[in-house]
């Protein structure tokens, strides 16, 4: 796409990778990230509707003790939360710093200070999940939103023709 | 390559560098030796008192030799083997644990205040290896059954003594503190209860909940027990809340809460509202029959023990908690917590780091992850107040080894009731708990959460007495793994 572009060309001449990846890179983890979000929402949703019918259809009790058994309950479903948990709490931070560490390579316009917004909003999504506090929940879908929006646009980022690069003459 | 491009490369390295050394830092430092003295872990927390004198100058007493009066014959001997294998529930469900005696719970261990209890535990089969710890009862520190830092593992074909004076009446449990996260759950454990000299006239029922594999059950039965009681008889039903997290407990009837942790409330009237059981914790509920119809007492909305014959009508959990705060008539504390000479912070919180090597969002104490974690250090006699705060966004379910703390205020509301004393403490989210103890069973002990998987993850000090020196070791080439 943009790897016609003179200077990005100029720029990749003394690069030990082809031309383009690192703005390859940075795209395909922004987009991951976009993609693990909706990945959350669809885990979380399977867990509280199977969650539900457990308990209504088939009188499940849920309890602390059963919640912190080292079975849990065997509900349609319930690995949604387990999903959700472990995709939240260690994969989608791990790919955050990626990405970040990334964009301090590619020569996306920006590109780190989105990567670095995507972080901090991923700290403040695991933050508020792990807070405790039930008003916090109204805003973790919110900020999921968010974090799918700035995911994208910073992947868009690396997709536009980089004329706002200033020239590396 | 231009100089522009070449200064741009270097600050992307650079600023890699920034994010990735510190990890790196924290992943090595966070990495345990493969045997390593509870002693040598973290920093010396004196809260406000004297420091530990260094060197070995001072006459220091070994962790092993805090016994019981060893040429005292034993009133009571209990003898305990351990098995790893499926055993049946009541129901018939096959659940893969560990027994003691072939059943688990184990045996309930009986015996009456002041007497010298024996047991002698068998390990036949559990390949870990294997521990008791007697909840609840102040024990000298050498009986107190943590591997690793009361004694080693018992290995599997090898036998342990235990020798201990019941000093104080009350409802307790005993239960493995080697790999206790997998050993409790899989149920490794029983009911202890110390009854008082002079026998009380009711009806003693004990009432220990535990969850098997996702099977809520009350003294091994999945469900529900029945027991019968006559009509007006006086009942006191002891609870045990063996699982990794709190239950609620209320009943079909009125009821007084007579004890809690083993330690009597005075005073308390008849209430209908739910109590809150910790994790670890025990409850003593008295209640009395009605004429005409069975009563039942619900565990957790899953285990119910019904006293009496016949199907009681299922009891909707109340909506109030009972506040033990200002339960009961108030009485004169054995001590003044205000004459403290340590004055401690246990704060709970959570952040990401590497624990053992591995990343993850861990439990910090005082802003530490494990191993570098507060040791209390306290010498024999000294008053001590600790204030436990909760900001990990979860409940936290602290147990406190060889000692009875009472509470004296939460979240600075000072206690009223009956003095609270405690050995297993549910502090939520966003509490602060201040607690106050008399340092008077020399030793090193642990002071963890009792969600006992947490306890694995690092929420996990400990508590030295000046003077006391530790033979036993930790990390995996010792064998001993106490959580």
């Amino acid at each position: 796409m943009d790897a016609g572009h003179p200077r990005v060309q100029g720029g990749g001449d003394a690069s030990p990778l082809p031309k383009g990846t690192e703005m390859k890179a940075y795209r395909f983890f922004a987009y991951l990230i976009a993609v693990e979000v909706v990945l959350q929402a669809s885990f979380i949703a399977f867990g509280v509707f199977g969650e539900t019918k457990w308990i209504e259809d088939d009188g499940g009790v849920l309890n602390k003790a059963v919640l912190d058994a080292d079975k849990h309950p065997t509900f349609t479903g319930a690995i949604g939360y387990g999903l959700h948990f472990l995709n939240g709490m260690m994969l989608i931070p791990l790919i955050a710093v990626i990405f970040l560490i990334v964009a301090f390579f590619a020569k996306v316009p920006s590109g780190a200070k989105w990567a670095a917004i995507v972080l901090l909003l991923v700290v403040v999504q695991v933050a508020m999940g792990l807070s405790g506090i039930v008003w916090l929940g109204p805003l973790h879908g919110i900020n999921a939103f968010i974090l799918f929006g700035t995911a994208v646009m910073a992947g868009k980022r690396a997709t536009a023709a980089p004329a706002s690069v200033p020239a590396a003459v | 390559m231009s100089r522009r491009e070449r200064i741009r490369l270097l600050v992307a390295l650079l600023a890699t560098l920034a994010i990735l050394t510190p990890m790196a830092v924290m992943w090595w430092h966070s990495r345990l030796p493969g045997s390593y003295s509870i002693t040598a872990m973290g920093y010396e927390d004196t809260g406000g008192g004297a420091p530990m004198p260094t060197g070995h100058q001072m006459a220091s007493v070994s962790v092993a030799d805090l016994i019981a009066d060893p040429h005292r014959r034993a009133d009571v001997v209990v003898d305990l083997t351990a098995r790893q294998q499926s055993f049946t529930l009541a129901s018939g469900r096959q659940v893969r644990g560990f027994t003691l005696n072939g059943h688990s719970p184990g045996p309930q261990i009986d015996v009456v205040e002041g007497q010298l209890v024996e047991v002698r535990l068998h390990n036949e089969s559990v390949r870990a290896g294997i521990t008791l710890h007697w909840h609840g009862v102040d024990v000298p520190n050498a009986e107190d059954g943590v591997a690793g830092v009361t004694q080693n593992a018992v290995r599997a074909g090898a036998s342990h003594t235990y020798r201990f004076v019941a000093d104080h009446a009350g409802s307790f449990w005993y239960h493995s503190h080697q790999v206790s996260h997998e050993q409790v759950r899989g149920g490794l454990l029983g009911p202890l209860v110390i009854h008082p000299r002079t026998p009380g006239r009711e009806l003693e029922v004990t009432a220990l909940s535990h969850v098997y594999a996702g099977t809520a059950t009350v003294n091994g039965y999945d469900g529900l027990q029945q027991v019968p009681a006559r009509p007006g008889e006086r009942v006191r039903v002891r609870v045990i809340n063996t699982d990794n997290g709190a239950t609620q407990v209320w009943a079909g009837v009125p009821f007084t809460v007579l004890a809690v942790d083993g330690r009597d409330l005075g005073g308390g009237a008849p209430t209908r509202d739910r109590i809150q059981l910790a994790a670890g914790g025990r409850v003593d509920l008295g209640l009395v029959m009605p004429p005409d119809a069975p009563v039942a007492v619900e565990i957790g909305g899953a285990a119910r023990l019904v006293l009496g014959a016949g199907t009681p009508r299922p009891v909707p959990q109340p909506t109030r908690k009972l506040d033990l705060l200002s339960y009961g008539a108030p009485a004169a504390l054995p001590f003044d917590p205000a004459k403290a000479q340590r004055n401690f912070r246990y704060s709970i919180g959570r952040r990401p780091g590497f624990v053992k090597g591995r990343p993850g969002l861990w439990w910090s104490i005082n802003g530490h992850l494990f191993p570098d974690v507060p040791m209390f250090v306290v010498d024999e006699g000294d008053v001590v107040r600790m204030t436990i705060t909760n900001h990990s966004g979860t409940l936290h379910p602290m147990h406190l080894h060889g000692h009875h703390a009472v509470v004296l205020s939460r979240n600075g509301r000072l206690a009223t009731g009956s003095p609270w004393w405690v050995d297993s403490l549910d502090v939520e989210s966003g509490e602060t708990y201040q607690i106050a103890f008399v340092a008077d069973n020399p030793g090193i002990w642990v002071d963890h959460c009792h969600n006992l998987p947490h306890a694995q993850q690092g929420l996990l000090a400990h508590l030295m007495y000046d003077g006391v020196s530790e033979p036993f070791r930790l990390g995996r080439d010792s064998g001993n793994d106490p959580e």
